[in-house]
């Protein structure tokens, strides 16, 4: 009975590795939605159950305390644990494989921090085993607090995001856990006169990790947000451009209009009221052509104060325009402030427009219209879109669906959690009648 | 009798639109009649004081040249004084950002005063508004308000299927066939309000009992409106004590 009682305690202490993992991993992957996953943590279950059964096969194949069936072993959970977070946050490979990795780091630290108390009472003994557990479950806990309070999940979100350098982002944080986990076979070296050493040591490394991480993600928006201010100074020379054919297109109005008005007041004087009203209509009809739907577009822009929201506009704007999408941009009054980060809401504005304009492409005709009105203390924006009615709508909200084959899905899911994270916001859908309608408020009073 | 109450600083435009309106109203033999003729938002505001003004009709224009109010700002406030407001835009050029007014004010219509029609608009647009009141007389729907920012937006009772918490704490989301909605608010006072016509199927959900096309108990899951949601425990003891009543 000694070897059931053996797997018993393998299989319990492996459970406990996998629920803490389990943690840390919601709390890297920055999820608020944790009670729309907990019915995908099942399947996780059978991870302890193969790995403790692969576990007693290797420790036939090589027994005692072995460095290599460790290794081997950690191997085999990690790339299960990596299968299931692609299969629950439908991600990547490598984006699944970097959060398995960060939450396993902080998992394996947990062990190599609560196992200290074996070393200090070298006695085995079910209190002892108990006192353990507690104190693991207690540094889990706080562990988790000290990560949502630094927002760690945002910023390792945000490093994933890197696509570029995403795989070699992955295996640095790959390398920092081997780093971890040979720390944690070290420990049953360590002698009793230096565990507090080894017990600093541990905590300063994860530290220097978490640090590690946020200054990668830091540097990384830096570079992105640079990249933006880039775009923006383009777009605005664009807008100058604009402003400057609005210029000539009227002095060469004001010429025209010069010949016309001789030629109306000549109509007049004969008396030929017809043909003047023909003459004034086609006036009218020619001023809004050649320059009425400019200034209405300028005078919109110009409302807009913010330049980062300006640039985004102007270039989705112009990108419309040139794929055939009749497009219309509502601002009534200045826009200052977004109630948000300007950043998130430039996104979810990307995010809005662009999904618009690709289901307004598929139509015969195609248009996307824009309102965004500031008021005393809120924002909101409206962006409609025709559309040709396919695809299901109550699908949309799901994480990593998509009409064909990627990005569309993928965007609106990332507006979703964006939104999610803001709660001065709120977002509706609707679709009717060949119209589809994204919503968003953002602040004032509920 | 309903008042229709006029705001332009042009008084030419003013009274063509008057004239135009009580000729209308006479010849059909409406219950309508022009109450107020302002000139400002200071008057208008005082008349509909005055007249106590419930469901009126306002002809408004856009660009008041006022310190304090625009049009936008006048029809704010009349929509806070008489949310039943009917208000039609009067405007100088075809360029105003209309669709503001439509989706912020619920503006009914709008009228360009340069036009030469303007009689004809005018009266085509109080047969469009005498149109919908009929309607709305005719077929009186239980609504659901809620409040998003600064919209209130009407939704009938018979087309919500089901309310869901949101994953961020006091939202609620309102699902009907055609939208998804987010409002601040909670499913415990939902229910309260509602009563019987919906049922609290799990901890996250109220379904429109009416909207229940199927409840697979087996999968724990409830049909609505060709929807799925899922049924708690505490959901199906409900379910089943409700069998005979769905």
């Amino acid at each position: 009975m000694p070897l059931l009682q053996d797997c018993l305690i393998t299989f319990l202490d492996i459970l406990t590795g996998h629920a803490a993992l389990a943690v840390y991993l919601f709390a890297v992957m920055d999820e608020r939605m944790i009670w729309k996953k907990v019915k995908k943590l099942p399947p996780l279950l059978l991870s302890p159950i193969a790995a403790t059964a692969f576990n007693i096969g290797l420790y036939m194949i090589i027994p005692g305390t072995n460095t290599l069936r460790y290794a081997i072993f950690s191997c085999v959970v990690l790339t299960m644990c990596t299968v299931w977070t692609m299969w629950v946050w439908r991600m990547g490979f490598w984006s699944a494989f970097s959060s398995v990795c960060m939450a396993g780091i902080f998992q394996v630290a947990t062990s190599a921090l609560s196992q200290f108390f074996y070393l200090m009472f070298p006695l085995e003994s079910e209190i002892i085993s108990a006192v353990v557990m507690v104190i693991f479950l207690f540094i889990v806990f706080v562990g988790l607090m000290l990560l949502k309070k630094m927002h760690f999940g945002t910023y390792f979100q945000l490093l994933l995001e890197d696509e570029a350098n995403l795989r070699r982002t992955s295996l640095l944080i790959f390398a920092l856990e081997v780093v971890m986990d040979i720390f944690l076979v070290l420990q049953s070296g360590i002698q009793y006169e230096y565990l507090a050493s080894y017990y600093i040591l541990t905590v300063v490394l994860i530290l220097l990790i978490v640090w590690l991480v946020i200054h990668m993600a830091r540097l990384f928006d830096d570079r992105r947000m640079l990249q933006t201010q880039r775009d923006i100074i383009a777009q605005q020379q664009l807008y100058e451009q604009n402003l400057e054919e609005i210029r000539r297109e009227t002095r060469l109005f004001r010429h025209d209009y010069k010949n016309l008005l001789a030629g109306l007041s000549r109509q007049a004087g004969e008396g030929e009221l017809e043909e003047l009203r023909a003459t004034l209509s086609r006036l009218d009809a020619d001023f809004d052509r050649r320059l009425g739907k400019k200034i209405q577009t300028s005078t919109q822009i110009g409302n807009l104060l913010i330049p980062e929201v300006r640039s985004l506009l102007l270039s989705k704007l112009a990108s419309m325009g040139e794929k055939g999408v009749e497009c219309r941009l509502e601002v009534l009054y200045p826009v200052k402030a977004v109630g948000m980060d300007v950043w998130t809401f430039v996104r979810c504005l990307g995010i809005l427009v662009d999904n618009a304009a690709e289901a307004a492409q598929e139509t015969e005709q195609p248009w996307v219209e824009i309102i965004l009105l500031a008021q005393d203390d809120c924002v909101s924006l409206r962006v409609a879109n025709s559309w040709n009615g396919q695809g299901n709508p109550t699908r949309f909200w799901e994480e990593g669906w998509s009409s064909k084959g990627g990005g569309r899905g993928l965007g609106l899911s990332s507006y979703q959690h964006m939104v999610e994270g803001c709660p001065a916001a709120i977002s509706s859908t609707s679709w009717a009648d060949g119209v589809f309608i994204q919503e968003l408020t953002i602040g004032g009073r509920q | 009798m309903i008042g229709i109450f006029l705001c332009d600083d042009d008084k030419a435009v003013r009274s063509r639109i008057q004239t135009a309106l009580e000729r209308k109203i006479f010849m059909e033999g409406w219950d309508m009649s022009v109450v107020c003729s302002a000139e400002g938002s200071q008057p208008l505001l005082t008349a509909m004081e005055r007249e106590g003004s419930r469901h009126g009709i306002y002809f408004l224009d856009v660009d008041l040249k006022d310190e304090k109010w625009d049009g936008f700002l006048l029809g704010r406030e009349i929509r806070r004084l008489d949310s039943h407001a009917i208000l039609v835009y009067i405007t100088s050029y075809g360029d105003l950002a209309y669709k503001t007014f439509q989706y912020h004010l619920e503006a009914f219509d709008y009228i360009v005063k340069e036009s030469e029609q303007l009689e004809e608009l005018v009266c085509r647009c109080l047969e469009d508004i005498q149109a919908r009141l009929m309607e709305e007389r005719r077929a009186p729907e239980e609504i659901f308000t809620l409040r998003t920012g600064d919209i209130l937006r009407h939704i009938p009772l018979k087309d919500i299927l089901f309310f869901e918490s949101a994953p961020v704490s006091h939202h609620v989301l309102l699902h009907t066939a055609n939208s998804r909605m987010d409002f601040l608010g909670s499913l415990g006072d939902l229910e309260k309000q509602l009563g019987d016509r919906f049922i609290r199927i799990h901890r996250a959900y109220l379904a429109a009992v009416a909207r229940i096309d199927q409840v697979d108990l087996k999968r724990g899951i409830l049909q609505v409106g060709g929807r799925e949601c899922p049924i708690s425990r505490a959901g199906k003891k409900l379910l089943c004590q409700r069998g005979g009543g769905l």
